[in-house]
């Protein structure tokens, strides 16, 4: 049974949270690291945790194309594809 | 890969039992290869989570350069037509950047697309970067094909390959592998996004300077075994960890950047696990990495690491410090710490620590360095009692030899001991120019051979020390950022115009430069100021990746020279001096720094 969009939404956004220093209210369009204003290095951390939590590895090029959540839960739903 | 596959990865030794080292006496690069191919040592690479992926001898790199630079030929490039590489951590970019040594091909090495949602920013990137070097090629990984196509269609650049579609063709033509008196890659170094500069590099440059690393910086042997996770679109990549190594037959362990960004840790641990002898990082490096090592410290063995070399960006002691304290346990000596100084327009090396040495860090009198210029010793009851009336500086080493740094004031008269002035270098490893950039060349070459590093710094018995930028670049995380490349993305805004905007460093106590972009606003309205902060921090945060404090200031308040430039120094001033005032906002977080 594959992971549903809702489930990986919940997950990520867990994850993000101790990066969400300001607490912005995380939706589909929140774009991860310019409206939570966190920096690149944060922005790997993130992508790491990501990676471990899904045992997956996402490429950078990808990465470059990822804006916001929406973006990610589908980086995410396609790696575990 | 199949697990049968990774079982039979090998990687090279640290040694070829027999073999006689040659440590950078070669006239060309391809000479250096040539030999280096005579043994078993060479380059591995291991992936994001440290296993060990691709193993690549200096003997096959050579094969494969050899054949690669044929299809280069077969592809329809003639020498010295300037081929762009996708610079990833990874055989790909080795073997090509080698193939185009033989082919006579000038490779230009550029960065990969690294930050989220930096699509655009990058593409724009590499558009400058082709024009630059007035590129007849674009090469890169598969996953890159969209991006370096982008960037050519805007270009002169006509061809585009994948390092797949590449291969994919035949043999043709004859090597006709550089010669000494010819050039040898153009590294972009310095330069905003939209127009950058092409280090123009000659194979006499680059010996010369591989070797000075080798023999007089390194003093490297048979027993050394190389580390690396800087980016080989750098010169202290590529030049310092794939050059360098190659020219003295040394075995060198590659972790990605990016990897490496994402699991710091990892770092020490494959350093370890490999007893490595010699790696660099920026200061900002060795601080992630002993943030994250945690209570692993003392699984790991880092008594072999004789040489942990600082560069890249200015040296910071409490990291050095930290460092020590968290993999002192591990084995980690406090000697090998080596603080260095180096540029792509001097292929990378400038200055050295001596080996072994306890790192030299001079204790300035904050008030004399301002009023006159000069870096006074503090005194002794201010160092112990008032941190807040000194300022540390880490003294970077001595030049090498046939080489020569000097420090001269705005009039170019030599400055003595302990007189800030401005870092001049010269001797056979500076670059024969910015390509087809005369002016920006003749801008810091002058006509005694001396050549403008653009930092600010002081003798100190034979060593220098770096002080700061004369130019307005700002230092974050090791990378240097081109304020002009923030203003630029945020006057993307419509509500903005040219001369809006101001970017700059501040440094807090440690030494540490934040961000801040200063914006001209013409609201009233809380609403609409708010939405111009949120959309500024946006773009310049896909722009360069950098957290950043964007604060709003009244229009007109910004100061321009009276060549009318925008004046970032005078800004920052203002701005810390309270001249400039931040606009009131209703979110509490905007309150300025300072």
């Amino acid at each position: 049974m594959s992971t549903s969009d809702k489930e990986i939404f919940d997950k990520l956004s867990g994850l993000l949270q101790k990066f969400n220093t300001k607490n912005i209210e995380l939706t589909e369009t929140t774009d991860i690291s310019t409206d939570l204003n966190i920096d690149s290095v944060a922005v790997m951390d993130f992508i790491m945790e990501v990676e471990d939590a899904y045992d997956i590895d996402i490429p950078l090029n990808v990465l470059s194309d990822t804006r916001t959540m929406k973006d990610l839960v589908k980086v995410v739903q396609s790696e575990i594809g | 890969m199949t697990q049968a596959e990774q079982k039979e990865l090998k990687k090279t030794p640290r040694w070829t039992s027999g073999m006689n080292q040659i440590a950078g006496e070669f006239s060309t690069l391809t000479d250096g290869l040539d030999y280096a191919a005579h043994g078993d040592t060479g380059l591995n690479f291991y992936a994001p989570r440290g296993a060990l992926e691709h193993v690549l001898p200096y003997r096959d790199l050579r094969e494969k350069a050899r054949s690669t630079g044929r299809k280069l030929l077969r592809a329809g490039l003639r020498g010295g037509e300037r081929v762009a590489i996708v610079a990833e951590t990874g055989p790909d970019f080795v073997i090509t950047f080698f193939a185009c040594q033989y082919a006579g091909l000038i490779p230009c090495p550029v960065p990969y697309a690294m930050n989220m949602g930096g699509h655009d920013a990058y593409v724009l990137r590499i558009e400058g970067m082709l024009n630059a070097a007035d590129a007849s090629a674009v090469i890169g990984p598969d996953l890159s094909k969209e991006a370096i196509s982008e960037a050519a269609a805007r270009t002169n650049t006509r061809m585009v390959l994948t390092h797949t579609s590449l291969q994919e063709l035949d043999e043709d033509g004859e090597l006709a592998p550089f010669n000494s008196d010819d050039v040898a890659y153009i590294q972009y170094s310095s330069g905003s996004t939209s127009a950058p500069k092409g280090v123009l590099i000659s194979q006499k440059a680059a010996t010369t300077n591989t070797r000075m690393i080798l023999q007089h910086g390194l003093k490297v042997t048979t027993d050394d075994r190389a580390f690396s996770w800087l980016p080989l679109y750098h010169d202290m990549g590529l030049v310092g960890f794939l050059l360098s190594p190659m020219m003295a037959q040394t075995t060198v362990d590659y972790l990605a950047t990016p990897a490496f960004a994402r699991r710091p840790a990892l770092w020490l641990k494959l350093m370890s696990d490999n007893r490595s002898t010699v790696c660099y990082a920026p200061s900002f490096g060795y601080d992630l990495a002993s943030r994250r090592v945690s209570a692993a410290a003392s699984d790991l063995d880092l008594s072999s690491w004789r040489i942990a070399g600082i560069g890249g960006d200015m040296v910071r002691p409490d990291v050095l410090h930290n460092f020590i304290e968290r993999l002192g346990v591990a084995g980690f000596k406090s000697t090998a710490f080596n603080p260095s100084y180096g540029m792509a327009e001097s292929t990378l090396a400038v200055t050295f620590a001596p080996l072994e040495d306890e790192i030299i860090i001079d204790v300035i009198d904050r008030a004399q360095m301002k009023e006159t210029g000069k870096a006074h010793a503090a005194s002794e009851i201010d160092k112990r009692n008032a941190p807040e009336k000194v300022r540390s500086f880490v003294a970077c080493g001595l030049s090498m030899p046939d080489h020569e740094i000097v420090v001269r004031d705005d009039a170019g008269t030599i400055l003595a001991d302990r007189e800030i002035g401005h870092v001049l270098i010269k001797g056979p490893s500076l670059m024969t120019g910015y390509y087809l950039n005369d002016n920006a060349t003749n801008e810091i070459m002058g006509d005694d051979g001396f050549m403008d590093t653009g930092d600010m710094g002081y003798m100190l018995n034979g060593q220098i020390v770096l002080t700061g930028r004369a130019k307005d670049l700002i230092l974050h995380n090791g990378r240097n950022i081109w304020p002009q490349d923030l203003e630029w993305a945020a006057e993307q805004l419509s509500d903005l115009k040219d001369g809006d905007v101001a970017a700059f460093g501040i440094e807090d106590e440690v030494g540490e430069e934040h961000v801040t972009v200063l914006v001209q606003c013409r609201f009233a309205d809380p609403a609409r100021r708010e939405h111009v902060r949120h959309e500024v921090s946006m773009l310049v945060h896909r722009a360069a990746g950098v957290e950043c404090n964007i604060v709003l200031v009244p229009t007109r308040s910004l100061p321009f020279t009276s060549s009318g430039k925008l004046s970032r120094a005078g800004a920052k001033e203002k701005f810390l001096s309270g001249e400039i005032a931040p606009l009131e906002m209703d979110t509490p977080h905007l309150v300025a720094v300072g």
